[in-house]
This record gives structure tokens, C-alpha cells and sequence, in this order.
């Protein structure tokens, strides 16, 4: 059985609009009009138990809402959801039980006083055995490498230290659904690492279900095998992350110094350069991997002169989402048949809003 | 798969501790969340101290102001009260408003900063969640002014009350704090409707200044309006306690505690009843 199954879920919100001004402010009091925003607009998949699943789209995708539904505090509008056999919204304090939550950069660990504290605590809400609580806490300071934190003040631990602890928090009752929004937000690349690292191991040995949503690719591509793209509150990619990275993570940005000077008209072949900067010295440039391997460009790069300093880029998400919708669209003329198929996987891929004929 | 952690029997079915009731599991977790916060607000002596000395400073203003009262008026009693007792109910008064919890802050906080999603989704009442921490914050601020406020006038006018009357005054103060607790939780869920509930606050606040007899003690009153006052949920609060503890007889306290369960009863099932329209709002709408 599915750990989650969602069919045709929408919200759509109300979001109050005011006019500028005083005047604005008394029509509002007296007569507010609405807005409506669709959040979610026909979302739809499933997730197996056990399974790392990644949900990303850009800021305003509908993320957090899709995971507020899926935790039972938000009504949808419309639409199935089933997760662990609960219907979220009405069910939400049994659910609690079997799911743990993280929200971002939102705390739930008291904030003056040691983490520990915070997990004992849990331990009580969730109606655990104190002997278990002990030696559940003991194996997660191991598994995320806390033990050293766990008896500071949360107000003097770093970011990075405090979202180990709150992602150990929430996985305290051992829950059977890891529900993370935006868990690396804010974080630098190495504790991003460290927190992806430590969910992938809980992952496999306690077989804990994972869906973790980000605006960053990046954060997906290491972590999860699946991955679901959201963009205007739909679905427009559900498929391995693997073909993700083949068909639409292929455009690199790559960013060069020599140490010396490059000569006018300097040209790399299977490359478009972008930018040859005053004096030179520094090069940006474009390829696609799937007409030009890495180690080609980097092997031809190296042969040009002294390399300094090199940094490779993968698309952004917005641009990635534009690939996709291309593809997808039949008279786009890719003519690339293998990501057609892969998008049409996805069963739920629409037009971008307004590039309906 | 090898579990690398000792598996918890199935959570919310009781598991190890299916042989207590849920009542007592129930109440355990309240007893933690108010123990969490206790250790919380005592994390900081200093911060507690330091509210302390505010109740130091009202209590030597009302002291030389009651003492001037007292010798223009030219006699040992007024009202029935003698400076000693006017000095105590207001040692007792300013300690159960300098203590008062913070719920409708706190709500409104949670709203805005996005953890009531957290407090929404544990497996615990939200609004008794909130009654355990302002217990345990309210407890420690509570000692502290008693302490140093008793310790002033008891220096200025003499000994406390009759201590057989005090186990009488902690019940009712315990019943005050919760008509409190009350009426502020009200405001607070105000948060899940509107951004701001911080004027809502301090208008019941003045309100309960004024009619709870926190400045003058109701016996100071002019009739009517002291018999209007009497009735209110906020002469339960600090007037009822207060002047409990200064004559405690048995009468008073039935009279009191009676006045107190039924002001409870309205304004924990209108609490209620707000939390359950709230959340509906608030799950519909969003946060
Ligand atoms: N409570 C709300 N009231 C009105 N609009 C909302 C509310 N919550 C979210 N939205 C809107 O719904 C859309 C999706 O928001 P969200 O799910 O938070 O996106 P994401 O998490 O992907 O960034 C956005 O346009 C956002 O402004
Ligand atoms: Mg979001």
C-alpha cells in the first residue's frame, strides 16, 4: 500500500486586497474584496513506503501547502489524499503519531534550553517509554552527530547544528513519514550536506519514508531518486531523478581565471562562450553535455592556458522548468523522443500558465 | 532492513505504556510540557529577579501612598481595612497581574512565525498545551514577586495574614489564574483571525486593573459601582483572592470559589469553542 496517494488535489486561498491609501483601508473594512490564488491546482501522485521522494518548484510552487495538506492542518479545496491510511485533515492527531515534520527554519526545539530537553519532552508527548526514549536519543546523537549538542542552549547553536537537532527531534517517536519543507533553507554547503547525508542513512536503516521539498535542485539531485517538479501549483515532472539529470540538467555554466591573459576571439570548441572578462583573464562559458562530456570541456580549457580558478554550474530550477515545458510542447521541434516520453511519465504536465493556445 | 535504532513500540497505541490510562498518559504530557517551561523561565534568575524588582518599586509607591490615605483620613480603618491589610491585598493583587501568563502572545506569535504549524500537528490539545506553559511560566514569576513584595511590606507594615487562610487563598488563586488564562487565550485566538492582539491585551488589561480592584481594593468603591464590579469575572481574578487573603474565613472562600467555577466554566467553554471556529479558520485560510 501506498505510504501517501494524492488524487486532483487543489486549494485555492482568498487572499484579502486592499487599495493604497486610507481610503483603500476603510473600502477594505467596509467591503473587503477578494483575490484568489490557486496554490495547489491538480496535484496527483503516489509514494511508496521507504521512498525518498524530492518535491521541488520555485518560490509560490505550492510546496508548503501540498505538505500542510499532507499533514492535516490545511483543508484542501478539493481532491483524495491518503497518507498512512489517515485522511490528514481529519484525522490529523492520529496521523501525528506516524509522521514527523520540519519546517524550514521554524522552531520547534526550545529555544532556550538544551536540546535534549526538547527530545525528553517529545518523548512524553508521544507517549513513549522513558528507557526507549534513552536509548532512541543515544542512537540519533549518533546518526547525526549531536551528542556534543545536545546539552547547549539551542539559542547558541549554529544554524546548521540547530536543523540536525530539529530533524532529530521530529524523528524521535520513530515515525513512519518524514515530512521536510525546506529543510536546508538557509543553510551553507557543507551542513546542506551533512543533513542530506543523515537523512539518506536514516533512510535506508530505519526505512523511514522521506518527502522534502526545496527550491534547490541541488538539494534532490544528491538525496532522492524520484523527484517531483511543481511549478504554478502543478505537476510537471514525476520521474527518476537520474533522467532528470540526463535530459534537463545538461546545460553547464562554467566560470574560468587563467593566469594569463587569453587572447580576442578566444574560442573553446563544443562551447559557446559567454564572456571574456576585461584583460582576459577570466572566461565564462556555456555547454551541453550532451554533445560535449565534461572532461572534454575541461581537458580543452586546461590545454588553453594556466588554470586558476574553476567553477562549474548546473541550471537554475526556473530554467530547468523552461526545458521541460519545451519538450514538452509538440511543435517545440527537440525532436529528443526519450524526453517526451519521460515528461509524459509524469501524467500531469501542463502548459506554463498563459502559453495556451 | 537492520534498524539502527531500537524501535519504540507502535506510538499512540500505547504501546509500553498501554497499562496506564490515557488520562494519565494524558496527564503526563501536560506535567512535561509545564515542567519544560518552569525549567525554561528558571533558566533566567536574573530576568526573574529583575521582574521582581518592579513589584519592589509599585509596592514602596502604594506604601507611601496608602500611608498618606490613611493619615488624612485620621483613622486606624478605612473601609474595613486597616494599612497593613490594604498593603497586603495589594502585595497579593500586583503579584497575580505581575505573574499573569502570556497566551494571547505567545498564540499570536506562533501564528505569525509559523510554529503553530508544529503545535498543530503533535499529538496534544492546543490550547491546554498553552495552559501548561503558562503555568509553569506564571509559577516561577509568581514566587519571585510574592517573595520580594511580601518581604517589603512585611518589613513596612508587619507579618502576613493568618497562614491557616493561606492552602484557602492558593485555591483561588489558582482558580483566578485560570479565568485568566482564560480571558487572555480568548484574545489570543483573536491571532488566527487578525495580525495584531497586542491592543485587544492591554484594553483587558486596564479593564482588570480598574475592575479587579488592582490599584484600590473594591471595599473603596462607592456602592454601585462596587456592587457592579463584584460580579465581574475580573473581581474573581484579583479582587476575590486578594481580600481572601487578608481576612480568609470559610464563607468568603465557598462565596468566592462558587463565583470563580461558574466564571470559569463560561470562559474556558467560550475558549473553547473560539479555538474550534480558529482552527477551522485557519485550516481553511491558511496561516
Ligand atoms: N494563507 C495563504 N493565504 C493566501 N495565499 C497563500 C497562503 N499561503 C500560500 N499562499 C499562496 O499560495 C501560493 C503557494 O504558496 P506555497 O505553498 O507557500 O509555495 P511554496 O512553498 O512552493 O513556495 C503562493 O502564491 C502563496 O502566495
Ligand atoms: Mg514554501
Amino acid at each position: 500500500m501506498a505510504a501517501i496517494r494524492v488524487r486532483d488535489l487543489r486549494k485555492t486561498f482568498a487572499a484579502k486586497r486592499k487599495a493604497a491609501g486610507l481610503r483603500g483601508s476603510l473600502a477594505a473594512l467596509w467591503r473587503p474584496e477578494h483575490d484568489t490564488v490557486q496554490a495547489v491546482d491538480g496535484i496527483g501522485f503516489e509514494m511508496e513506503p521507504g521512498e525518498l521522494l524530492g518535491f521541488i518548484g520555485p518560490n509560490g510552487a505550492g510546496k508548503s501547502t501540498t505538505i500542510k495538506i499532507l499533514t492535516g492542518i490545511l483543508y484542501p479545496t478539493a481532491g483524495d489524499v491518503d497518507v498512512l491510511g489517515f485522511v490528514p485533515w481529519q484525522a490529523r492527531r492520529d496521523l501525528a503519531f506516524h509522521i514527523g515534520t520540519v519546517f524550514g527554519q521554524r522552531p520547534q526545539l526550545w529555544y532556550h534550553l538544551p536540546a535534549v530537553d526538547t527530545f525528553q519532552l517529545f518523548g512524553k508527548i508521544y507517549e513513549l517509554d522513558d528507557a526507549v526514549v534513552r536509548r532512541r536519543i543515544d542512537a540519533l546523537a549518533d546518526a547525526f552527530d549531536i551528542r556534543h549538542l545536545l546539552l547547549t542552549p539551542v539559542r547558541k547553536l549554529s544554524l546548521g547544528q540547530r536543523m540536525r537537532c530539529e530533524v532529530a527531534a521530529s524523528l524521535l517517536h520513530q515515525p513512519r513519514l518524514l515530512l521536510l519543507d525546506e529543510p536546508s533553507i538557509g543553510l551553507d554547503v557543507v551542513a546542506k550536506q551533512r543533513i542530506r547525508d543523515t537523512i539518506r542513512h536514516l533512510n535506508a536503516a530505519e526505512g523511514v519514508g522521506v518527502l522534502l521539498t526545496s527550491h534547490d535542485a541541488g538539494d534532490i539531485e544528491s538525496l532522492c531518486k524520484r523527484v517531483i517538479i511543481v511549478n504554478h501549483g502543478r505537476i510537471v515532472y514525476d520521474d527518476k531523478v537520474s533522467t532528470l539529470k540526463r535530459q534537463f540538467l545538461t546545460s553547464k555554466r562554467v566560470e574560468v581565471r587563467y593566469a594569463e591573459s587569453m587572447p580576442a576571439g578566444f574560442t573553446v570548441e563544443g562551447t559557446e562562450i559567454l564572456k571574456v572578462g576585461k584583460g582576459g583573464y577570466g572566461v565564462k562559458l556555456a555547454f551541453d553535455t550532451r554533445r560535449t562530456p565534461v572532461e572534454a570541456v575541461v581537458a580543452r580549457l586546461a590545454a588553453a592556458g594556466t588554470l586558476v580558478d574553476m567553477t562549474i554550474e548546473d541550471p537554475t530550477l526556473e530554467e530547468v522548468i523552461r526545458a521541460i515545458y519545451e519538450t514538452a510542447r509538440p511543435h517545440a521541434g527537440a525532436g529528443d523522443g526519450e524526453a517526451s516520453a519521460a515528461v509524459a511519465t509524469a501524467g500531469a504536465v501542463g502548459e506554463p500558465p498563459g502559453a495556451a493556445p | 532492513m537492520t534498524p539502527a535504532a531500537p524501535v519504540p513500540p507502535a506510538p499512540g497505541t500505547g504501546g509500553a505504556l498501554a497499562w496506564r490510562s490515557p488520562a494519565a498518559r494524558s496527564a503526563a504530557k501536560y506535567r512535561a510540557i509545564f515542567a519544560t517551561q518552569l525549567a525554561q523561565t528558571a533558566a533566567y534568575p536574573a530576568d526573574v529577579a529583575a521582574r521582581s524588582l518592579s513589584i519592589v518599586v509599585f509596592m514602596w509607591v502604594f506604601i507611601h501612598l496608602w500611608r498618606a490615605t490613611y493619615e488624612a483620613a485620621g483613622q486606624s480603618q478605612v473601609a474595613g481595612l486597616t494599612l497593613a491589610q490594604t498593603l497586603w491585598y495589594l502585595v497579593l493583587a500586583e503579584t497575580i497581574v505581575l505573574s499573569k501568563p502570556r497566551p494571547a502572545a505567545a498564540i499570536a506569535e506562533a501564528v505569525k512565525d509559523g510554529s503553530i504549524a508544529y503545535q498543530l500537528n503533535k499529538p496534544y490539545s492546543f490550547l491546554l498545551y498553552h495552559f501548561s506553559v503558562g503555568l509553569g511560566d506564571s509559577l516561577v514569576r509568581m514566587v519571585g514577586n510574592l517573595v520580594a513584595g511580601g518581604a517589603l511590606v512585611w518589613w513596612v507594615a508587619g507579618p502576613p495574614p493568618d497562614p491557616r487562610g493561606w492552602p484557602l487563598v492558593l485555591v483561588a488563586m489558582t482558580l483566578a489564574w485560570a479565568i485568566d488564562f482564560g480571558m487572555v487565550a480568548l484574545i489570543g485566538l483573536l491571532g488566527f483571525v487578525t495580525e495584531e492582539v497586542a491592543a485587544f491585551e492591554w484594553i483587558y488589561s486596564k479593564v482588570l486593573f480598574l475592575f479587579g480592584g488592582l490599584l484600590i481594593p473594591l471595599d473603596f468603591f462607592p456602592d454601585g459601582l462596587r456592587t457592579v464590579a463584584e460580579r465581574l469575572p475580573f473581581a474573581y481574578t484579583l479582587y476575590g483572592p486578594a481580600r481572601l487573603f487578608v481576612t480568609p474565613d470559610v464563607d468568603r472562600f465557598a462565596h468566592l470559589v462558587t463565583g470563580q467555577l461558574l466564571w470559569l466554566a463560561l470562559v474556558g467553554g467560550l475558549a473553547a469553542a473560539a479555538y474550534r471556529a480558529g482552527v477551522r479558520r485557519l485550516t481553511i485560510n491558511g496561516g
